[in-house]
């Protein structure tokens, strides 16, 4: 009889406790935290050499999410500095295969597509690459929850992700990564990637985050700032206007509109 | 001079430790010395092209290569492009290495059906002969990677290794050999570059030290045996050489100094040199220690002293002041090496001069060598028949020795003509050496070993800047010395070819408008790695090189075209410098034969004054100068004539030649003056001075010239030279001591030799 009480009592006891969650369940819940609708910013991208100078590139970007939320449609358009104003990017960000890139200069009122395998890459010269950019698609990976820690005042899970193939490892340039999520929105704070030698290699750190869809709370950070441990780089990516808007029009996302400084 | 010869007996044990202490003391920092193979470190700190190398580096990143070469049929062969990729990812993945240039790392710029593909060289091993013939023709229109790290036959590839800053030469290169190692494939997989010459170096110093100076020793023990037969003929002598070599070396890392190419001379030096003062006196000794003599051991130990003091004395200075003649060298492990063997120099003349005594006025007088002079002239040894046919010779026929030596002169002097200068440290291997081989690929089939860099300032993406830019490449490439060259300008041209249709105005070229030149290179930011620039301009844009690499190894050609470059660019303002190794190289090779020039003659007249004064007559120096420029002009002569380059090694020569070679001139000059006071005339006088202290010369002499043959087995074609030059002059020197100054004093009779009245 004791030990029936003392059963149903556990029994309960569990069933009341929330569940925890498995790292693969947070990684996915990661993703879908910072699915925007539909996004317009203005951003300042600052790139720092290991002597201290800059290059700054003042962009304006709308994005919008197609295809049910497969396709992240992305168009930038440089404002600063004077010489490659109203350049143009225009990315679409597939959930599989290769993403499409192309790109518009006005100096040559020229529009090309830029064909690349390889998410490693730089994104605009800048520490950031394409592969932290968009988001990865998890099933290359092994996660594992590492436990809990603090970041900047923020309680976070700290998960690792292991490429589950050299291949893959090689595709995304690293070959472990380490990153914190806040336990309560599931956005990414910081992330340490270690390159294909197993050694620390850069070390993502996000400054602001803010929630722009209150409703279904998906949230976009404000700052980012990665910095490059083995060759004393650093990129510092700043959103000045970012506002919420799922009504992007997706006539935008053409060539045709790319061309149109 | 008699209280101090008595001085040293009374305080001889106090002389002999004293001199024991510095020894030990001294010798014992040798285990400290560390070796420094940097070339850099060679070059003296204010040289201008090394400063400019310098800022070459601080704007673009360390531009060290170490490469790996793979050679065979056809690289493009599936299996060993699988080797080559398989090599070029474990290179990524040395830690010391910054940046990888491969056929798998670098880029292929392209257009196609309106996009702008950028990829890797080789982005898939071709299956099919046909993909296999795609490919070679799209490697032929890269130009990016054709010639650059694939032979524009296939037959060789590299994996070339950009080095990151201060990375320590033998780990990498071991890191790289150990890959190499692991391969397996028909291929001749090697290692090139400069990390690796310098390693080799660095292993190549050490191995000689170990090897030159065993040899040396045990060449000079024979020898003084030999000359000697007495164990403390060849004991006492050699303990001053070993003594000298532990202080000398000692002093290395007590100066702050390191071990260089260079130094692997100074041992050997010492063995050759340090004993002449012990060795004329041990003759002195033995020409003492004769039955006949009733003195006693103390007694001998000071008549040696006093005897000889003077003209050793003077044949240890002309040493000292020809080695210090050095400092005028232009790399500055030469100079350290003029001041070490002249400490040396200053070490071993003092303990000969007073350890030596002090310590044969403790032992008993030993078994006399010599035969007396009462005997017969058939039982004289061959060393004494020979010293007797010179003085037959020379009081014979005095003038016509010297018209013989006036036509020698003049024939080797011809040579001196064709005498060729070289700096790179390519040449210091013979032919078989894995360094000159691996130099040879790279010269041969991949551009160059060798850079010349021009750097630009100002505003990169201004058209006109980079139509200069291009301009200068293509004239660069036009030069027949220049293997490829790569600018900013190129990576330009590609991407207008990738962005651009054939027959489109942009198609091909410098575009003529700032903003489009701005959006190109943001295009690239976009689709390649932003590294992918670093060598070619800086990240404000501000700065931006040409780089020549030159496939010659000649250090002629080298300095032509560094001028030609010079030329072309003076008086431009965009210019801020023409620099790189192969400036260094030719730099160098003006300072070695300006160095050369000056050392000869500082070292001449040094000596030559210093003669002047001990004998109170300028004529004493006139005539010790006309042996040593008999030795110059044949010493140049055969330079000229064999093909031996004046190179860092054999640029020294001449200092040590002189200030060795002047020594038995002293000797024969000394010893003849004593003999005309004496009261013997001219003839007996040169017979006499021949028979007697003609012995130690040639004892003397020959300790050097033996002694040097022991860098006859070193690795370094430039030691190897020098040592075959050091023994053929000092040869000369010797014989103009014994044959052509006698010749001279009984022709000339110089008032100075004459007996005082």
């Amino acid at each position: 009889m004791k030990y029936t009480i003392t059963l149903i009592m556990f029994v309960l006891a569990a069933r009341l406790m929330p569940q925890s969650l498995t790292a693969l369940q947070i990684a996915d819940k990661a993703q879908d935290a910072v699915r925007v609708k539909g996004l317009e910013a203005v951003a300042t991208m600052q790139i720092f050499d290991d002597k201290g100078n800059v290059r700054i590139r003042k962009i304006a970007q709308i994005s919008k999410l197609t295809d049910g939320g497969d396709t992240e449609k992305r168009l930038i358009r440089f404002l600063e500095p004077s010489d490659v104003k109203g350049t143009g990017l225009m990315t679409f960000d597939y959930k599989t295969g290769d993403d499409d890139i192309w790109l518009y200069m006005p100096a040559l009122r020229k529009t090309r597509r830029i064909v690349s395998s390889d998410k490693a890459k730089n994104f605009m010269g800048s520490e950031f690459s394409y592969a932290d950019m968009t988001p990865p698609s998890l099933d290359d990976f092994n996660f594992k929850l590492l436990g809990e820690e603090t970041v900047e005042g923020t309680l976070c899970y700290k998960l690792e992700w292991i490429p589950k193939d050299d291949d893959i490892a090689e595709e995304n340039g690293f070959s472990r990564r380490i990153t914190y999520f806040g336990k309560s929105d599931f956005v990414i704070r910081k992330s340490i990637y270690y390159d294909l030698d197993e050694e620390l290699q850069k070390e993502l750190i996000i400054h602001e985050v803010r929630e722009l869809d209150t409703v279904l709370h998906r949230y976009r950070a404000v700052q980012l700032e990665m910095i490059n441990k083995q060759n004393g780089r650093r990129s510092v990516l700043k959103n000045e206007q970012m506002v919420f808007n799922p009504d992007v029009d997706e006539s935008k996302f053409t060539t045709r509109y790319l061309e149109r400084e | 001079m008699k209280s101090l010869s008595e001085w040293i007996i009374r305080y001889r044990w106090a002389v002999i430790a004293g001199f024991l202490l510095v020894t030990v003391v001294l010798g014992i920092q040798i285990r400290n010395a560390e070796i420094d193979t940097d070339m850099k470190d060679q070059l003296p700190k204010n040289m201008q092209s090394r400063l400019d190398t310098d800022k070459i580096d601080e704007l673009f990143g360390g531009t060290e290569m170490l490469m790996v070469l793979i050679r065979t049929e056809d690289v493009l062969d599936p299996a060993t492009l699988k080797r080559v990729r398989n090599i070029a990812r474990q290179v990524n993945r040395i830690k010391g290495v910054d940046k990888v240039m491969s056929l798998f790392d670098l880029k292929s710029i392209k257009g196609e059906e309106g996009a702008m593909i950028v990829d890797p060289a080789v982005r898939r091993i071709p299956k099919t002969d046909e993909e296999r013939e795609s490919l070679r023709q799209e490697l032929r229109d890269n130009d990016i990677v054709y010639g650059v790290v694939v032979s524009k036959d296939f037959t060789l590839t590299a994996v070339i290794g950009m080095l990151r800053d201060n990375v320590p030469d033998e780990e990498i290169v071991a890191e790289f050999e150990a890959l190499i190692a692991e391969q397996d494939g028909p291929e001749e997989i090697i290692i090139g570059g400069l990390p690796f010459i310098r390693s080799q170096m660095g292993y190549n110093i050490k191995r000689d030290m170990r090897r030159l100076m065993p040899v040396a020793i045990l060449i000079m023990l024979v020898f003084l045996y030999a000359c000697f037969r007495r164990i403390r003929g060849v004991i006492l002598p050699f303990l001053i050489v070993i003594m000298s070599i532990l202080v000398a070396m000692g002093l290395i890392p007590l100066l702050g100094w390191k071990i260089h190419i260079i130094t692997v001379i100074l041992p050997v030096f010492l063995i050759a040199v340090a004993n002449d003062y012990g060795i004329h006196l041990i003759a002195r000794y033995q020409e003492l220690n004769i039955p006949e003599n009733p003195a006693l051991r103390k007694e001998i130990a000071r008549l040696m002293f006093e005897s000889l003091n003077r003209p050793v004395l003077l044949t240890g200075l002309t040493t000292i002041a020809g080695m210090l003649c050095l400092t005028g060298h232009i790399l500055v492990p030469a100079k350290q090496l003029g001041v070490l063997a002249a400490i040396g120099i200053v070490f071993a003349l003092s303990a000969s001069l007073f350890f030596i005594p002090a310590v044969i006025s403790l032992l008993p007088r030993s078994r006399p060598v010599l035969i007396t002079q009462a005997d017969s002239k058939a039982r004289k040894p061959m060393l004494e028949r020979l010293l007797a046919l010179f003085g037959e010779v020379v009081v014979g026929r005095p003038r016509q020795v010297l018209t013989a030596f006036i036509i020698f002169a003049m024939i080797s002097a011809v040579g001196a003509f064709f005498i060729v200068v070289d700096t790179n440290p390519a040449n210091y291997y013979d032919e078989n050496h894995p360094v000159v081989h691996a130099s040879e690929l790279i010269d041969t089939y991949l551009g160059g070993s060798q850079n010349i860099s021009v750097v630009y300032q100002g505003d990169i993406r201004d058209p006109k800047l980079l139509h200069k830019i291009d301009d200068m490449e293509h004239d660069l490439e036009k030069m027949d010395e220049v293997g490829n060259t790569l600018s900013v300008a190129r990576v330009v041209r590609q991407m207008s070819r990738a962005l651009n249709d054939s027959g489109d105005v942009f198609y091909d070229k410098i575009p003529d408008n700032r903003n489009a030149v701005a959006q190109y290179f943001e295009l690239y930011s976009m689709s390649g790695d932003p590294e992918d620039f670093e060598k070619m301009v800086d990240f404000p844009y501000e700065h931006a090189l040409v780089t020549a690499r030159i496939n010659k190894t000649s250090t002629i050609l080298l300095e032509r075209v560094v001028e030609r470059i010079q030329n072309m660019v003076e008086g431009d303002p965009d210019v801020l410098l023409v620099g790189g190794f192969g400036v260094v190289l030719s730099d160098l090779a003006h300072a070695v034969v300006n160095g050369q020039i000056l050392s000869l003659f500082m070292a001449t007249g040094i000596v030559a004054i210093l003669l002047m004064i001990l004998f109170r007559s300028v004529m004493a120096g006139l005539i010790s100068a006309i042996p040593l420029g008999i030795s110059m002009l044949l010493l140049f002569g055969l330079m000229g004539m064999f093909g031996i380059e004046l190179n860092i090694a054999t640029a020294m020569l001449s200092s040590i030649m002189i200030g060795v070679g002047v020594d038995y001139t002293i000797h024969f000059l000394w010893r003849y003056r004593e003999e005309r006071r004496q009261g013997l005339d001219y003839s007996d006088a040169v017979r006499k001075t021949l028979l007697t202290t003609g012995r130690g010369i040639i004892f003397n002499a020959f300790s050097v010239i033996v002694g040097f043959t022991a860098l006859l087995v070193s690795t370094f074609l430039p030691v190897r030279f020098f040592g075959f030059l050091v023994v053929v002059s000092i040869f000369t020197c010797l014989i103009g001591a014994l044959v052509l100054i006698p010749a001279l004093c009984l022709v000339i009779k110089p008032k100075f030799l004459e007996p005082q009245r």
